[in-house]
């Protein structure tokens, strides 16, 4: 007749007692583990009832509790840091570092704007010379890609050097057509002579817009259209070709390289919350707050081991009879105190975040502000 | 193949279970008496018309189901029969090495009931590791599992002047 032993009301740890031994060395670990199995079995009413748990159930707990504390803990730092930590070395000492958060990798992220706008970014601008044709207004980029060594369909092209300047750039130019009519009237006021690019009137915007649209008039009109089209990587220019020998300046990038700029090499950096090296907690270094949650958690985690123990089988033998144990009490009470414990932890760590404190700093700040102003102001009369 | 429930750390567990709440929680006790058959002398017919003799009583842990008193009336005049229900682990009775047979005699609050009938069929899942399981082609290891758990005993109240049994002190 095999008899398993149940809680007998005390208990030793020893070092492999727990499932993954993480803390087993830590001697204030060793030493609360046993008073922790005690914490527990008493709030589940030994020794007026007998809790069916074995001391080894207790470590468990009290184990998992530490860990989930830890990962609750790491996850949130890294949350809190994964901007400044992605791209990192992996080998960091991260919970013995004190993190100050860098720009690295927003600046990263804003290069793809950078390559949109020609103006820096992480993928290389080429430049190109498509040879004209005499009577030719059309012209195949793609097919010239091909004999520049590129795949068909690969290029983009960024930038045409076909084109006139943009009225804005010739706002003051006396050859545009418009003037700077603004001459007399300053001169009226008195204040001729001096440069237009150093007067300034106060003007409705209507009057700039107005003037842009005399300008691309005057172009229109006046001058040669130079212009082109792009679609689909077909360069429609205008206007027709006369000789043949001349050649169109292109810039463009492959988007090829575009896509591969997306990636970089990641080895021995850190890449994704998996690999941020944040290892368990040290038990010992724990203060007061987080322990007393462990202990919370792990008689949770104890009660709702117990209550899978009682309910294995929906009733239980007595003679001549079953009873039904308390089980889903137990299973219910962990599952909603166990919730409410991460969600405390949660809402701790929360409370403590970066962009917190520097709200409550605010606040604090304003309502120091308000209260100073309460204070009469003294009149020094000399 | 072998069966998944009711191995021994299940009926282990059960029996703790059982214990606890017959023991400390319920807490009902009845004693029972042997009769030392070697002692007590019977005539041609199997009756003990003289002393009879029993064991020092064991007391045990025990659920207690109790009749109805009846006072059935006869020839002899108006009768009284009370009829009790003992339910006891049997792995106490193991434990104390009594087993429990028709014509033993239980004590409870201070009356003595005789046993009418034993039953013992209360099998955890279904299954007796008693049974010569090992002969089993397709299960040889349902030894490991299950258990007969209880012995329900009914018995009726015996006057005790029939019995004889009282304290030593006294008979000395």
């Amino acid at each position: 007749m095999a008899v398993i032993p149940i809680w007998p009301g005390s208990s030793s740890f020893a070092s492999g007692s727990t499932p993954f031994g993480f803390y087993d060395s830590d001697l204030e670990f060793q030493q609360d583990a046993d008073k922790v199995a005690n914490f527990c079995a008493r709030r589940l009413g030994y020794p007026i009832v007998d809790v069916e748990l074995q001391d080894l159930n207790f470590f468990a707990a009290f184990e998992e509790a530490v860990t989930t504390y830890g990962n609750e803990l790491y996850a949130y730092q890294v949350r809190e840091n994964f901007l400044s930590l992605e791209g990192a070395s992996d080998t960091v000492d991260v919970k013995n570092t004190l993190l100050t958060p860098t720009l690295n990798r927003i600046i990263d992220f804003s290069q793809q704007y950078g390559v949109e706008a020609g103006v820096g970014g992480n993928v290389e601008y080429y430049d190109g010379l498509v040879g004209l044709s005499a009577s030719v207004q059309d012209y195949d980029l793609n097919a010239w890609a091909v004999e520049q060594g590129h795949d068909s369909g690969d290029i983009e092209i960024k930038r045409v050097f076909y084109e006139s300047p943009p009225a804005i750039v010739r706002y003051f130019d006396p050859y545009a057509g418009t003037g700077t009519d603004l001459q007399g009237l300053l001169s009226t006021f008195g204040f001729g002579s001096y440069s237009p690019g150093i007067n300034f009137l106060m003007m409705p915007i209507s009057y700039d817009l107005q003037k842009l649209q005399a300008i691309d008039f005057n172009d229109q009109i006046r001058k040669s259209n130079y212009s082109f089209e792009i679609k689909n990587n077909k360069l429609t220019i205008f206007p027709i070709p006369k000789l043949t020998g001349g050649a169109l300046k292109i810039q463009y990038i492959l988007k090829s390289e575009r896509a591969s700029a997306a990636f970089q090499d990641g080895a021995n950096k850190i890449t994704d919350v998996s690999n941020v090296p944040y290892t368990n907690p040290v038990y010992s270094k724990i203060n007061s707050v987080g322990r007393s949650w462990m202990f919370e958690y792990t008689l949770s985690l104890v009660k709702e081991m117990l209550g899978y123990v009682r309910g294995k089988y929906g009733s239980v033998p007595i003679p001549g009879d079953t009873v039904t144990l308390n089980q889903s009490d137990l299973i219910t009470a962990a599952t909603s105190e166990k919730t409410a414990l991460i969600e405390r932890l949660r809402t701790y760590f929360d409370e403590t975040s970066r962009k917190n404190l520097l709200e409550a700093r605010t606040q604090e700040t304003e309502f120091r502000k308000q209260e100073l102003n309460e204070v009469p102001f003294t009149i020094y009369i000399s | 193949m072998c069966a998944l429930f009711g191995g021994s750390r299940d009926v282990s567990l059960f029996r703790g279970l059982s214990r606890e709440l017959v023991g400390d929680i319920i807490s009902q006790q009845a004693a029972i008496y042997k009769p030392q058959l070697a002692e007590t002398k019977v005539n041609i017919y199997g009756e003990t018309p003289g002393t009879r003799y029993f064991d020092e009583p064991v007391l045990l842990n025990c659920l207690i189901s109790r009749d109805d008193q009846a006072y059935p009336e006869s020839d002899l005049g108006i009768g009284f029969n009370w009829g009790v229900e003992f339910r006891f682990l049997r792995d106490d009775l193991v434990d104390a090495n009594v087993l429990i047979e028709i014509g033993d005699i239980v004590l409870y609050q201070e009356s003595y009931y005789e046993v009418d009938s034993t039953v013992s069929n209360q099998y955890v899942v279904g299954k007796n590791p008693d049974y010569p399981n090992a002969e089993n082609p397709l299960e040889n290891d349902l030894d490991q599992f299950g258990s007969s758990f209880s012995v329900i005993v009914k018995s009726h109240i015996i006057p005790s002047d029939k019995l004889g049994i009282s304290p030593k002190k006294e008979r000395f």
